[in-house]
């Protein structure tokens, strides 16, 4: 029998199936990688494990008397900074009375030496690096359950590659001492490196399994990508684009490095990529949130000039935010203020704002959106995600912008409101030849929705691909990097990290 | 998509310009003052409503002073120092000086405007916390305070300008009249201007507000000013009445400045809550502090009752709004 079996488990969320039915086996000595893009359940799996969530059917078997102590390493930093090593390694510590440093400092050696960690227990840890700080949580984990299983989340999303050998040394080790590891990681490099089991989760299911076979990397691509997505209603402005509005050359930030590329008018440009690989960042820096570090752009043919989002706006640049609660709605202003505070130069004479005219330009979004509200003075907070989205972009367009750059449009959104957004994206880049600009972590709504996708790994572009070139499986290795651009990259890594 | 439309019918009625909580704040003002006219049988005389309004028009200045910052989600506990500095400069200017009135007032306007100014620069431009910054200004405004005065009483000011603060027009303290025209005019510009928009927007979201392009801190030192020059205003009027100036002047105030718009429903974390609400929660403290002095209860324990006051209303607020969400 195995040290963890999980049976049968099922999760559901309001609207979405999480996990269904997944069936994996954890075995003493064995490293397991977990693969599946965003959304594929990777980690409501790892909180079903480590009994965050309680699993709505199925449930995990073991073998022994007790269950196996889980150690969980996630994929942020989660430590505290003005703490020392050893404090971070045992907090919350035991119940006493007297806090006996030594003691705890001479308790944490061994672990730090067993890593083969540079840093001491007494070390501040907001001196150490950032290699260290991962280690560390991987120490803590080790120390505070002696763990049988460990579960490591992208641990290597922040390592040089010196580094990420190092810690597969680690992984290996510690594999030979009989702990099972977990390892969930969108890198196939690194899976292949391991020579672990492999199972690769997609929409909540176990559709491939390594089951002791050597696997490949385009066995893996081909299991992570399906025939299922629906195509079928394309969302891609189907009018010719128009002359080039933004040209960015060579841009580089905290986050990216030599980004370059046009935009034109009246095309959807799709940005795609992992979580953290810089796409935000390049538009955000475009927009003027950011201080670019290198590069220059043109917008018209003029000279771009980083400044403030308040003078891109002025140039017709509007920038939607992914984090729409927090940076984009004002939560208890009602939909009327909420629409006039984006258009105040329309709203307003001689600095005073006529409430008649933004309700009458919240009117117009209401009606030219369907926005489902009752009536304009409810609090925005109270409409839903999808009611709000549509509040944020009919106020963007209302100033008639240029450029429209969507961050994640429909995140939290149900299904019907996406496809209301999608067409949107497409009216305006078909009727008003704005260029749109639409970064996603959802390859389908990439696919429907861009005339062209460019997709960044680790701050780089590393594939540009067009309308007649795109296909899930195309976008999908491009994304997690696969095949020719994996070395070039792989290069650039290790200089960005020195 | 449906949840939208339910909640919004049940709150419709609680929407009205600002939300209901308004009603909650002006019901409780008239409890209040209907248990005082009971308890206290001269609460309703002509001669104690002058003191009540009179009260009220100091604390109502600073405290929609105040509002105005705490509707940012920012603080200013230097407001009582601020206002002791300009009554201290106006009142030297006229009697040193002797200084044409206009020109010492308008004087310890600037100097309130300049002194709020300073504090909103240094808090936006190293983006550093309002509390704690205030509290170092709060000791570094009384400490100028205590420098000009030397610790003395400056007598001397002339009746013009003493009228301001000691006289009556129509029955009513003229200081009454200066406050609901500063109460007007923080409300036009809250509820009515380009201005008062984005201060709603910065005091909801920091963030949100610089997407859509707002210069936030801009507007949050704007709002200091703004608030120091009303407390200038309080301060000169204060010392009008008093016809004198001294160091420890305002002192006072800088409970009831933040007592009041918490009391009358203005969210310390910013965006929620009106101007209205300050001047009720003003009108809330004044009158609850005439009370305990017609009861003849020791005057030193007024400071426990409004004290007790705020946490009540802090923890009240709290609650209704969890009810609310649960």
């Amino acid at each position: 029998m195995s040290l963890l079996e999980a049976r049968g488990i099922t999760k559901h969320f309001p609207g979405v199936i999480a996990l269904d039915a997944v069936d994996l086996r954890f075995e003493r000595g064995e490293v397991h990688c977990i693969v599946g893009e965003n959304g594929a359940g990777k980690s409501t799996l790892v909180k079903v494990l480590t009994g965050i969530y309680r699993p709505d059917e199925g449930d995990l078997h073991y073998d022994g008397e007790t269950p196996p102590a889980i150690g969980y390493v996630p994929q942020e930093l989660n430590l505290f900074d003005h703490m020392t090593v050893a404090e971070n390694m045992f907090l919350p510590l035991e119940n006493g009375v007297l806090f006996r440093r030594k003691e705890l400092e001479e308790a944490a050696q061994p672990f730090l030496d067993d890593l083969k960690m540079t840093s001491a227990p007494q070390d501040l840890v907001r001196d150490i690096s950032v290699a260290e700080k991962q280690l560390l949580q991987i120490a803590r984990a080790l120390a505070s359950r002696r763990s049988d299983i460990l579960i490591l989340d992208e641990p290597t999303a922040s390592l040089t590659a010196t580094e990420i050998e190092r810690l597969f040394a680690i992984v290996e080790e510690l594999q030979a001492r009989g702990t099972a590891i977990v390892f969930i990681t969108h890198r196939l490099d690194e899976v292949m490196r391991l020579h672990s089991v492999v199972s690769v989760l997609r929409n909540g299911c176990v559709v491939g399994n390594s089951d002791g076979k050597e696997v490949s990397e385009a066995w893996i691509v081909s299991k992570m990508t399906g025939k299922e997505m629906d195509l079928s209603t394309l969302y891609r402005p189907r009018t010719s684009r128009g002359e080039t509005v933004f040209r960015v050359e060579g841009l580089s930030g905290e986050g990216f490095e030599e980004i370059s590329f046009e935009l034109h008018a009246g095309e959807v440009l799709g940005f795609a990529g992992l979580v953290g690989a810089g796409r935000s960042e390049v538009l955000q820096t475009l927009f003027g949130m950011r201080n670019p570090t290198a590069g220059q752009a043109w917008f018209d043919g003029e000279p771009w000039v980083f400044n403030k989002p308040a003078r891109a706006i002025s140039k017709g640049v509007m920038y939607l935010s992914e984090e729409r609660k927090a940076h984009g709605i004002f939560p208890h202003m009602s939909v009327r203020k909420n629409v006039g505070v984006g258009l105040l130069r329309d709203v307003a004479r001689l600095g005073v704002v006529s409430s008649e005219r933004e309700a009458e330009a919240t009117a117009r979004i209401i009606g030219d959106y369907r926005v489902k509200t009752a009536w304009s003075e409810t609090k925005i907070m109270n409409l839903s995600g999808g009611n709000q989205q549509k509040v944020l972009i009919g106020r963007g367009l209302m100033a008639n912008p240029r450029v429209m750059v969507f961050d994640e449009p429909t995140r939290g959104i149900d299904v019907n409101a996406k496809d209301e957004i999608y067409r949107l994206m497409q009216q305006v880049a078909e009727d008003k030849k704005i260029a749109v600009v639409l970064i996603s972590s959802e390859i389908e709504e990439l696919l429907k929705c861009s005339n062209r996708v460019l997709s960044l790994y680790d701050g780089r572009i590393n594939a540009e691909i067009v309308a007649e070139e795109l296909s899930e499986e195309r976008l999908l290795s491009s994304i997690i990097n696969t095949g020719g651009a994996s070395d070039a990259t792989a290069a650039n890594r290790e200089d960005a990290h020195v | 998509m449906s949840d939208g439309l339910v909640n919004m019918t049940q709150r419709r009625g609680f929407n009205l310009k600002g939300g209901g909580q308004i009603v909650g704040v002006l019901i409780a003002f008239v409890v209040i003052c209907v248990v005082a006219s009971l308890v206290a049988p001269q609460f309703l005389t002509s001669y104690n409503m002058t003191i009540i309004s009179r009260d009220l028009a100091f604390i109502g200045i600073v405290a929609i002073a105040q509002g105005m910052l705490l509707l940012l989600g920012d603080i200013d506990v230097s407001i009582g120092a601020i206002a002791g500095l300009c009554g201290i400069v106006c009142t030297k200017l006229l009697v040193d000086a002797h200084l044409d009135p206009a020109l010492a007032i308008s004087a310890g306007l600037a100097v309130g405007a300049i002194a709020g100014a300073i504090n909103g620069t240094i808090i936006t431009m190293f983006n550093l916390n309002s509390l704690v910054v205030t509290i170092g200004m709060l000791s570094v405004y009384s400490g100028l305070n205590l420098w000009i005065t030397k610790g003395r009483t400056i007598v001397g000011l002339p009746k013009e300008v003493t009228v301001l603060g000691g006289g009556k027009l129509m029955g009513v303290p003229v200081p009454v009249y200066i406050m609901a025209g500063a109460f007007l005019m923080i409300l036009f510009l809250t509820t009515k201007t380009v201005y008062g928009r984005r201060l709603y927007a910065v005091g909801n979201s920091r963030e949100a507000a610089k997407i859509i392009g707002i210069h936030e801190q801009r507007v949050r030192i704007v709002a200091y000013a703004i608030a120091g020059a009303l407390a200038g205003l309080a301060g000169m009027l204060l010392c009008f009445r008093l016809v004198s100036a001294q160091a420890s002047m305002g002192q006072s105030w800088l409970l009831p400045s933040i007592a009041a718009p918490v009391i009358g429903g203005i969210a310390t974390t910013g965006g929620i809550g009106t101007i209205w609400g300050a001047l009720l929660g003003a009108a809330i403290i004044a009158v609850i502090g005439n009370v305990i002095v017609l009861g003849g209860v020791d005057v030193y324990l007024q400071q426990v009752v409004t004290g007790a006051i705020v946490v009540i209303a802090v923890a009240l607020d709290a609650i209704t709004r969890k009810m609310g969400r649960g």
